[in-house]
C-alpha cells in the first residue's frame, strides 16, 4: 500500500511550540523525510490530521501560509484527549501528520479584490494562512487591501499577537482592528463584541470578499451586521467544523446533508450554507 | 458471457477445489444463525443460504480492522501497515441485494482518494453470487430494481434450477478464468435452463412485498426535511444502532488507538450515525444532538443523500434493519409515509 494509503500518517517532528494563550499553543511541525516536506502543498483553509500515537488522531486547520515551505503550523486549543496530549508534548516530539484535506478559501477568485477578515478567538487560525498568503511578497500585488477585525474574550485570549500588533499593521494597505470583550486595566484598545465592532468600523462591500471564523454565535450576529452593511451572501465565506475521522469522505460523520465537510468543505459561502440543512 | 450447468454433487467438488486453492468465505449455520465464515468442508456451506444476520460486506470492510501499528524506540517512531494476505479469496454465496451493496460501497471507498484497505480486499476477492430460493417477509429488493435471480456484481452466478442442477453464469473475465481451471465439472447449458431461471424469478417476485414504490421518492424527500414526522417516529427509537450494524451499505467507521506508551495499534471499527457521540464535538457542541435528527439523517442518507452524492440508491431492500429493529421501525413504512405526507 505505502504511498497510496491515505490513512497512513507521515512522521513529523514538533520543532517549536508557541504559547498563544492560556489554552492555545501553535505547534511548528517538520516532516522527518525532507521529500515529504518538499512535496507538501496546502491551500488556505485546508485541514490536516495530527496523531499522537497511543492516544489518537484529530483534525486541525493549518494555520501556516502555503508560502511557508519549511514547516507547517497548527494552533491547537486544549479541549479533549488528543489536544491535551499534544499540549503535553515538548519540542522534539514525534507525531503523525496526514492531509491536506478539503477545499479552500477561493483565493483565485479573490485576485484583485479586497479582503475583510473577521475572527474571534482561535477562529483566526484558519484565516491566518489566507492573510499571510496574500501578504507574501510574491502574491501581494495580486490582491487589494486587507482589513482584519479580530476579537477575544481578554487580551490573553488573542492569538498571533506578534502579527496582530506588529507585522500586519506595519504592512502597507493592511488595517487591523482588535477588540476584547471586557475592559482590562492595561488594555488601551477597543472593548466590545466583534459584531458590534463590525457595525462601528463600517466596512464597505464593494469589490470585497469576507472570511469569518469564530464561535457560532459571533458568526451569526456578524453576518447580520454585514448584511445590514450591504454585503451579499455570496461574498461571505466561513469554514465549518464537524467531527471527522478519515478526512477522505469515507467515515461518514462530517456530512451536512449530502455534502461531506472534509471533501466539499470546510469552506462554504453563505449562499451554499443557506441551502444546507442547519445541522452543523 | 457464457453459461453452463453444474450438478449439485459436482458443485460440492467445485467447492472442495476452491477450498484447496483459495481462502473461501461462505454462508454457514453457526448456533442457528447464518453467517459468512472461512470454510474447510464443502458440506458446511449453505448452498441456498437466505439472508445472513450480518451482511457479507465484512469481507471488504471488517467490523474491526487494524490499520497499522506504531512502535517508539528511543528517538525513532515507526509505523507498520497491515497488509492484506496475498492468497486470493472466494466469497461464495452472495444474494443479489448484497451484490448490489458492493456497488454502493465501491462508490464510497474507491472514490479518490481510494481507501487502500477496502480496495486491496476488493481486488483480491472473487465473488460467487447465488440467486434467492425463498423470500422473507421483509424483502423488498425489487423496489430498487434488483431481481432476486440476477448476479450483477458477481464474477460467477449460480441459480438452482431444480432437479439437482444449477445454472452457472460466468459474468466477468475473472470468473471465466477461475472456472476454466475446473472445466470438467461442468456440463453444457441445456435448453430450458434460462426459462427455469425466469420462472423462478416470477415466482419469487410474486412473494416480494411489491407495495414499496420509490419512483418519486427523491423529490418527496427534498421537501420533507422539516417535518414533525421525524420527531414522532424517533419517540420509539432506542438509538441502539442495530439497523446500521446489519445494513449492507452502511460504511461509517471510527478510528481509535489501542495501546499506550511505546507500542500499539491504530484500528477502525464500524460506527453508527445513531449514536450521540458520533457527531459530538470536543467543545460539547453536537450538530445532531437529538435522536430525531440522527434518525432523520439515517433515512436521508439511505433514501436521498447517497443517491445525490453517488448516483446509486443507498438502500438495497435486504430487509435486515426491518427484521432486527427492536421497536419495529420499518424503512418501508418510512418510504410510504414520506410519499404520503407531501
Amino acid at each position: 500500500m505505502g504511498a497510496s494509503n491515505p490513512l497512513l500518517p507521515k512522521i513529523a517532528t514538533v520543532v517549536d511550540i508557541v504559547r498563544e494563550t492560556g489554552d492555545v499553543n501553535t505547534f511548528r511541525v517538520v516532516f522527518d523525510d525532507p521529500e515529504e516536506m518538499a512535496a507538501w502543498n496546502h491551500r488556505p483553509g485546508q485541514v490536516a490530521f495530527l496523531s499522537v500515537f497511543g492516544v489518537g488522531e484529530a483534525t486541525f486547520c493549518l494555520s501556516s501560509s502555503p508560502t511557508c515551505r519549511d514547516w507547517l503550523e497548527f494552533s491547537v486549543r486544549r479541549a479533549g484527549k488528543v489536544t491535551t496530549a499534544l499540549h503535553e508534548l515538548e519540542a522534539g516530539a514525534k507525531i503523525g501528520v496526514r492531509g491536506p484535506y478539503g477545499n479552500s478559501f477561493p483565493y483565485e477568485a479573490m485576485r484583485a479584490k479586497h479582503l475583510l477578515v473577521i475572527g474571534g478567538g482561535i477562529g483566526l487560525a484558519p484565516l491566518r494562512p489566507l492573510v499571510n498568503f496574500m501578504l507574501a511578497p510574491e502574491n501581494r500585488k495580486d490582491y487589494g487591501k486587507v482589513e482584519i477585525i479580530y476579537g477575544g474574550r481578554t487580551y490573553n485570549d488573542l492569538c498571533y499577537k506578534e502579527e496582530l500588533f506588529r507585522t500586519w499593521p506595519e504592512t502597507p494597505d493592511v488595517a487591523v482592528w482588535t477588540t476584547i470583550d471586557v475592559a482590562e486595566e492595561a488594555w488601551q484598545g477597543h472593548v466590545g463584541f466583534v459584531p458590534a465592532y463590525v457595525e462601528e468600523v463600517k466596512p464597505t462591500p464593494e469589490d470585497k470578499f469576507v472570511v469569518i471564523c469564530g464561535p457560532p454565535i459571533m458568526i451569526k450576529f456578524t453576518v447580520k451586521a454585514l448584511e445590514n452593511l450591504g454585503f451579499r451572501a455570496d461574498q461571505i465565506y466561513t469554514t465549518l467544523e464537524m467531527r471527522m475521522k478519515c478526512g477522505i469522505g469515507k467515515c461518514g460523520r462530517c456530512n451536512v446533508g449530502a455534502r461531506f465537510v472534509c471533501r466539499d468543505g470546510p469552506v462554504f459561502n453563505l449562499t451554499e450554507l443557506y441551502q444546507l440543512p442547519q445541522e452543523y | 458471457m457464457d453459461s453452463k450447468i453444474i450438478k449439485k454433487d459436482k458443485l460440492l467438488s467445485l467447492l472442495e477445489r476452491f477450498i484447496a486453492g483459495y481462502h473461501v468465505l461462505a454462508p454457514v449455520r453457526e448456533d442457528g444463525m447464518l453467517v459468512y465464515r472461512p470454510v474447510g468442508i464443502p458440506g458446511d456451506v449453505e448452498l441456498n443460504p437466505g439472508r445472513s444476520v450480518l451482511p457479507p460486506k465484512g469481507r471488504f470492510f471488517p467490523q474491526t480492522e487494524i490499520l497499522y501499528s506504531y512502535r517508539i524506540e528511543g528517538e525513532k517512531l515507526t509505523l507498520e501497515e497491515y497488509v492484506e494476505e496475498a492468497r486470493q479469496v472466494i466469497l461464495f454465496g452472495v444474494h443479489p441485494c448484497d451484490l448490489r451493496s458492493f456497488a454502493v460501497l465501491d462508490a464510497v471507498f474507491t472514490e479518490e482518494p481510494r481507501d487502500a484497505y477496502f480496495t486491496a480486499r476488493r481486488n483480491n476477492t472473487i465473488i460467487v453470487g447465488v440467486s434467492c430460493s425463498s423470500v422473507l417477509p421483509e424483502c423488498f429488493c425489487t423496489a430498487f430494481g434488483i431481481s432476486p435471480v440476477e448476479g450483477n456484481g458477481a464474477d460467477i452466478h449460480l441459480t438452482d434450477i431444480g432437479a439437482g442442477a444449477y445454472l452457472v453464469e460466468v459474468l466477468t473475465p475473472r470468473g471465466k478464468e477461475l472456472l476454466q481451471k475446473f472445466d470438467s465439472l461442468f456440463e453444457d447449458n441445456v435448453a430450458g435452463a434460462e426459462e427455469a431461471k425466469r420462472a423462478k424469478e416470477a415466482s419469487l417476485i410474486k412473494k416480494i412485498s411489491l407495495s414499496v414504490k420509490v419512483n418519486d421518492l427523491h423529490e418527496k424527500m427534498a421537501s420533507i426535511f422539516e417535518n414533525p414526522y421525524w420527531e414522532k417516529i424517533s419517540r420509539r427509537c432506542l438509538g441502539c444502532g442495530v439497523c446500521t450494524y446489519v445494513c449492507p451499505t452502511c460504511h461509517c467507521f471510527d478510528i481509535m488507538d489501542d495501546g499506550a506508551g511505546k507500542a500499539g495499534e491504530r484500528f477502525r471499527c464500524w460506527d453508527s450515525c445513531l449514536f450521540r457521540e458520533y457527531t459530538l464535538h470536543t467543545s460539547g457542541h453536537n450538530p445532531r444532538h437529538a435522536l430525531a435528527q440522527r434518525l432523520r439523517n439515517r433515512f436521508f442518507h439511505k433514501l436521498s443523500y447517497n443517491n445525490q452524492r453517488y448516483n446509486i440508491e443507498g438502500c438495497v431492500g435486504c430487509g435486515r434493519c426491518v427484521a432486527l429493529c427492536p421497536v419495529n421501525i420499518d424503512i418501508r413504512e418510512v418510504i410510504g409515509a414520506v410519499r404520503g405526507l407531501v
